[in-house]
C-alpha cells in the first residue's frame, strides 16, 4: 500500500446473521443449530472496492439502510469483513457520530484526556491544549460534570472539538456534520472545518444531506443495497442519486394506486 | 506545586500513557462513583471472611484455632483475584465498545488497563491482611520475598483466562452465567475453606489442574507460616502459566476482533 493511501478496501463484503428472537442465548444457538431456517442473512456490503488518498474529502450517500455506517465500521474494523476482503487504514482516526463515543460515566475533563490520549497524544500536550479543547466545544461550565448529564449537542461539540485538537489524521464523520450546535457553532466550526480540509486531514463523510455534501466533497460514492453504484464527482453522482429516489417514490405511488 | 508534581511524573512511553490513563479511568468509574469509594474493595472480601469463619469455625468445624481466620482470609484474597480477574476481564472489551467503535485502540491495551484496578484492589486487600496479622502471632521473614514472583504466575494466568473469555464472550453471551458457575464449583476444589493437606494426601492431581491451588498454597507458605515456597508446584504453576498465556493470546489476537460488532 502506498503512503499515500489512507484507506483501502479490497473485496470486502459484510454478511449479518441475523437469528429471530433473542439469538445471542446458548439455548437459542441450540435451536437455531437444528432449525437452520430460522438464521437469516442480510448481506449489508457486497464486495467493495475502493481507495482514499491523503486529504481526500469523499462523501458517502445513498438510502437509509443502503449500508453506509456498515461501511464506516468496516473501515475502522469495528466490524471484521467477511473472509477474503482486505481492509486497511493508514493513519489514527476518529469516528464522529452524535452522541457516541464518550464513558458516560467520567467527566468531561477525564473523557477529554481519555480520547485525546487515544489518539495519539501526549498527556503533557493534553494537558496544555484542554482548555483550548473546551473553550471550542463552548462547556467552560461543564469541565467536571459527568457525560450522562450532557446533551447530544454538547457531546458532538465535545467530540468535534477533540478531533480538530488532536492530529487525528482521519476523520470518519457518521451523518455528524451539520447537526452540531446552534448557528454560531456551525460557523465557528466550518472555519475550522475549512481550515482542517487545507492542511490535508482525509475526511470521509457520510450523510444525507446533499447540500453539504456539493459543498465540501470532490468525490462522492453512491451505495444502493451494499454496492458501490457510482464513484466520482458530485456532478456525476448525485444526479443518479436523485434519479434513484424519484424510482423508488413512482414505483411506492404506483403500488398505491394499484 | 507545578514543580513538585513534575518531579513524581514518570515519563511513559505514548503507549503505556495510554493504558495508565485507561485504567485510571477503570480504577475512578468502579469506585469514586460510590460513597464509600475504596472501601468496597476491602468490604466485600471482609463480609467473606466474617461469614465463612462464623459458619465453619463455630457450627461445622468447631475449629477454635485463632490461625483460621487468616488461612481462610489468605484463601478469600487469592480466589478474590482470580474471580475479579476473570469476570471483569470477560467484559471488558463490551465495556469498552464505546472506544472500540469511534477509535484505533489496541484490544489487549484494554484487557491490561482493566486488570490494573484488580490488581490495585488485590494489594489493598494484602495490607487488610498485614493489619489482620498484626492481632495474631505471625511471623514474617525471607520467604516474603517469594510474593512478587508469586502474584507475577497469578496475575499472567488470570489475565490469560480474561482474554479467553473475553473472546468467547463476543460470541456468546451465556459464558456469563456459565462462567458464574465454573467459579462456584472452582470454588469449592480449592482450598480456600478447606484444610489443604487433603490435597497432598488424598487429591494431589488436584495441584495439576490449574495452578490456583499451587498459588494459594505458596501463598500461604510465605504469608501465613513463614516457610519457603513448594518450588516444584511454583515451577509447574509457572511452566503452565506461561504455555496458557501464550495460547491464549494467540487464540485472543486472532478472534477477538469484530469485537464492536452488536449481536
Amino acid at each position: 500500500m502506498s503512503q499515500d493511501v489512507m484507506i483501502q478496501l479490497k473485496n470486502v463484503s459484510k454478511t449479518f446473521h441475523v437469528r429471530e428472537g433473542d439469538g445471542s442465548s446458548l439455548q437459542s444457538r441450540v435451536f437455531s443449530f437444528f432449525s437452520r431456517k430460522k438464521q437469516r442473512q442480510i448481506k449489508a456490503v457486497q464486495s467493495v472496492n475502493f481507495e482514499v488518498k491523503r486529504g481526500e474529502f469523499v462523501g458517502i450517500i445513498g438510502r437509509n439502510g443502503s449500508g453506509k455506517s456498515t461501511l464506516v465500521h468496516l473501515m475502522t474494523g469495528a466490524y471484521e469483513a467477511d473472509p477474503g476482503g482486505i481492509r486497511n487504514i493508514n493513519g489514527t482516526y476518529i469516528r464522529l457520530s452524535l452522541g457516541l463515543g464518550f464513558n458516560q460515566q467520567l467527566s468531561a475533563r477525564q473523557n477529554v484526556i481519555l480520547n485525546a490520549s487515544i489518539l495519539g497524544m501526549p498527556l503533557k500536550e493534553i494537558r496544555e491544549k484542554f482548555d483550548s479543547i473546551i473553550d471550542f466545544a463552548e462547556l467552560e461550565d461543564f469541565t467536571e460534570t459527568k457525560l450522562k448529564f450532557f446533551s447530544k449537542g454538547m457531546k458532538a461539540r465535545l467530540a468535534f472539538s477533540i478531533a480538530m485538537h488532536t492530529n487525528t489524521e482521519i476523520l470518519l464523520m457518521d451523518e455528524f456534520f451539520g447537526g452540531v450546535g446552534d448557528e454560531n457553532f456551525k460557523k465557528k466550526a466550518d472555519k475550522v472545518f475549512k481550515e482542517t480540509v487545507l492542511s490535508g486531514r482525509t475526511i470521509i463523510h457520510v450523510s444525507h444531506n446533499l447540500k453539504t455534501i456539493q459543498q465540501y466533497c470532490k468525490r462522492v460514492i453512491l451505495i444502493e443495497k451494499g454496492k458501490i453504484v457510482k464513484d466520482g464527482s458530485p456532478e456525476e453522482v448525485i444526479p443518479i442519486y436523485r434519479e434513484i429516489l424519484k424510482d423508488i417514490r413512482e414505483r411506492r405511488s404506483s403500488n398505491n394506486a394499484v | 506545586m507545578e514543580e513538585e508534581k513534575k518531579q513524581f511524573s514518570i515519563e511513559l512511553s505514548p503507549r503505556w500513557e495510554r493504558v495508565w490513563l485507561l485504567a485510571k479511568m477503570d480504577f475512578l468509574q468502579r469506585y469514586y462513583g460510590s460513597s464509600l469509594g475504596l472501601l468496597w474493595a476491602f468490604l466485600n472480601p471482609l463480609a467473606r471472611l466474617l461469614v465463612y469463619y462464623f459458619v465453619f469455625s463455630y457450627i461445622i468445624f468447631k475449629n477454635q484455632d485463632p490461625d483460621f481466620i487468616l488461612y481462610l482470609f489468605m484463601g478469600i484474597i487469592v480466589w478474590g483475584f482470580f474471580l475479579e480477574m476473570t469476570k471483569r476481564g470477560m467484559k471488558a472489551l463490551e465495556m469498552k465498545r464505546y472506544l472500540l467503535e469511534n477509535v484505533e485502540i489496541n484490544r489487549h491495551d484494554i484487557q491490561l488497563a482493566h486488570s490494573f484496578t484488580v490488581v490495585f484492589a488485590f494489594g489493598f486487600n494484602i495490607l487488610m491482611y498485614f493489619v489482620f496479622c498484626f492481632f495474631f502471632d505471625v511471623s514474617f521473614g525471607l520467604p516474603l520475598l517469594w510474593f512478587f514472583p508469586l502474584l507475577a504466575i497469578l496475575y499472567v494466568f488470570s489475565l490469560g483466562v480474561s482474554l479467553v473469555l473475553s473472546t468467547i464472550f463476543i460470541q456468546i453471551r451465556d459464558l456469563d452465567h456459565i462462567w458464574e458457575i465454573v467459579l462456584l464449583i472452582g470454588f469449592w476444589t480449592v482450598p480456600i475453606i478447606w484444610d489443604q493437606s487433603f490435597i497432598f494426601d488424598h487429591y494431589r492431581f488436584m495441584l495439576y489442574v490449574s495452578p490456583i491451588t499451587g498459588e494459594l498454597i505458596n501463598f500461604r507458605d510465605i504469608l501465613l507460616y513463614n516457610r519457603m515456597p513448594h518450588m516444584d508446584l511454583l515451577l509447574y504453576d509457572l511452566a503452565y502459566t506461561v504455555i496458557f498465556y501464550l495460547g491464549a493470546l494467540a487464540f485472543f489476537k486472532r478472534f477477538a476482533k469484530g469485537a464492536a460488532q452488536r449481536r
